[in-house]
């Protein structure tokens, strides 16, 4: 008898591993036309566990201290053996992750897999995509280079639109009238125990709601997804595939795919993500010429820009994330075949188009 | 010619073997990074000499400092007669103190107590303090 049966025997004597595996594993049974975007999720928690591995690492050698942050970094990159290839992963991945985030919400809005009975999952996730985007911010201030130090100005600096508490919000966001040593303090508190802890536990939540519902079918083909039940009931999918091993096939290839644009990021194009202006120290008395943000915040940058008043560009954003988290309520008909959507379709596309449009505006102007 | 069918246990067999070799492969790509990311760098501070001006310590007197990562002790034993000595108790790893009054080490953790010479007086202890070789250079003591 091999090693490997006689563990699962013991554990399952004492806690039935053989049924939690089959029910989670090989007979949890998919949609048989289930698509490449359903692998995302995996993809998603694959990335998440390379930020936090390659988090606790950076965490070793990093001071949170504006005196020796920078230092600290540069120590990382050019002294500690493969310090470079740590910190190279841990900020290239946080923009694969990004890029993961988005094409996972693109696809479950095009498949409107966001209606009922799945509106929970929607807005779990759309709070694990802002937490996620908060890290981002979070992050991009610890190496306290000139880059990090402006961008995190600029960006605290937009929450004095905000009418009556603008003012007290930036100082809260800062702890301080500029952004300085005490929102080093605050931001590497968040970035590496607040955001983490709240994201695991949404995260948490948000997969207990997918396995909860089931999977849901995929809009396509001649049968028609079925109409959502009047009362709570599992989507079970008899006749479906497997999960494992056959699913999960399908995970590890697009998991490694992911994997290969990280890795390409990392060795063959870190001044994408780590420009001339991140390699030198913050100095509060010396903005940079063309300070922007990463390529995802410049939406929002640009939409600022665009209008006169900071305060309407900022309700704009906050509008278009609200709407967007409350989809699922606003758009409660049960249809979810785009073909049978051509409104939703058609604004999908022109909001898709807005987005890419504005962020290549925000970049070239 | 005709083909003899592979037996599903010789496939499986072939699957779990090329699967298991590619994961060891894969946890060695990304197990060696770590390990050297976590590595203390060896022989960073092998050569590191250091020395003291000679009247910093006074005769009898101790003066405890840090020597290639470990902690250390000179000790002025008799007018010009300079001693060091690692200052971790061969017992647990504690840090022994000087006591002037008896002329001994003792180590607070255990109770051991180490002589002048670093000999190992009482407690449990069982060797000596590791002694470090010393240099008088003109007004300078010179240990390593």
């Amino acid at each position: 008898m091999n090693m490997g049966k006689r563990i699962v025997d013991w554990l399952d004597l004492r806690l039935g591993m053989r049924d939690i595996l089959e029910q989670n594993l090989t007979h949890y049974l998919l949609p048989r036309n289930i698509n490449i975007w359903y692998t995302l999720g995996a993809v998603l928690l694959t990335l998440f566990a390379l930020q936090f591995a390659t988090g606790i690492l950076l965490l070793i050698y990093y001071q949170p201290n504006p005196e020796t942050a920078f230092a600290s970094v540069q120590r990382i990159m050019n002294d500690i053996p493969y310090g470079w290839l740590i910190r190279s992963l841990h900020a290239v991945g946080a923009n694969i992750i990004v890029l993961a985030l988005l094409l996972h919400m693109l696809s479950v809005l095009f498949m409107g897999s966001y209606k009922r009975p799945r509106e929970l999952t929607w807005v779990s996730g759309f709070i694990v995509f802002n937490l996620a985007l908060a890290l981002c911010l979070t992050g991009y201030l610890l190496p306290w280079s000139q880059l990090s130090f402006w961008a995190t100005t600029v960006a605290t600096d937009t929450a004095g639109a905000v009418p009556v508490i603008g003012d007290a919000l930036v100082r809260l966001l800062r702890g301080g009238p500029m952004v300085g040593e005490a929102t080093l303090g605050r931001f590497f508190a968040l970035h590496v125990m607040g955001l983490p802890l709240a994201l695991g536990l949404v995260l948490a939540m948000h997969l207990f709601c997918v396995r909860r519902a089931g999977i849901s079918q995929p809009p396509f083909g001649p049968t028609p997804p079925p109409q959502p039940p009047a009362a709570f009931q599992h989507q079970e999918h008899p006749g479906g595939i497997p999960f494992f091993p056959h699913y999960v096939c399908k995970d590890l290839a697009v998991i490694a795919f992911f994997l290969v644009l990280l890795l390409v990021g990392v060795f063959f194009t870190p001044g994408l993500f780590i420009p001339p202006t991140a390699l030198i120290p913050a100095d509060p008395f010396s903005t940079p010429p063309g300070i922007k943000p990463e390529w995802y915040f410049l939406w929002a940058y640009q939409t600022l820009k665009i209008f006169p008043s900071e305060f309407l560009g900022l309700a704009i954003q906050g509008a278009a994330m609200t709407g967007l988290a409350l989809l699922p309520f606003l758009d409660a008909g049960p249809e979810r075949r785009p073909a049978r959507r051509p409104m939703f379709v058609a604004a999908f596309f022109l909001g898709l188009a807005l987005f890419v449009g504005i962020s290549v505006w925000g970049h070239f102007s | 010619m005709e083909e003899i069918p592979l037996a599903p246990s010789r496939r499986r067999f072939f699957l779990t073997g090329a699967l298991g070799g590619a994961g060891a492969l894969l946890a060695v790509l990304a197990g060696w990074p770590v390990w050297r990311f976590l590595s203390p760098r060896a022989g960073a501070d092998a050569a590191e000499n250091i020395a003291f001006p000679r009247n910093q310590v006074a005769v009898g007197q101790a003066h405890f400092f840090n020597f290639r990562g470990r902690s250390a002790v000179l000790l002025h034993r008799t007018p010009g007669e300079f001693v060091a000595f690692s200052a971790i108790c061969t017992h647990l790893g504690c840090i022994v103190q000087w006591l002037p009054e008896k002329g001994e080490f003792l180590c607070p953790c255990h109770g051991g107590r180490f002589s002048a010479e670093g000999r190992v007086v009482a407690g449990p202890p069982p060797q000596p303090l590791d002694r470090l070789p010393v240099v008088i250079d003109a007004d300078q003591v010179r240990i390593g």
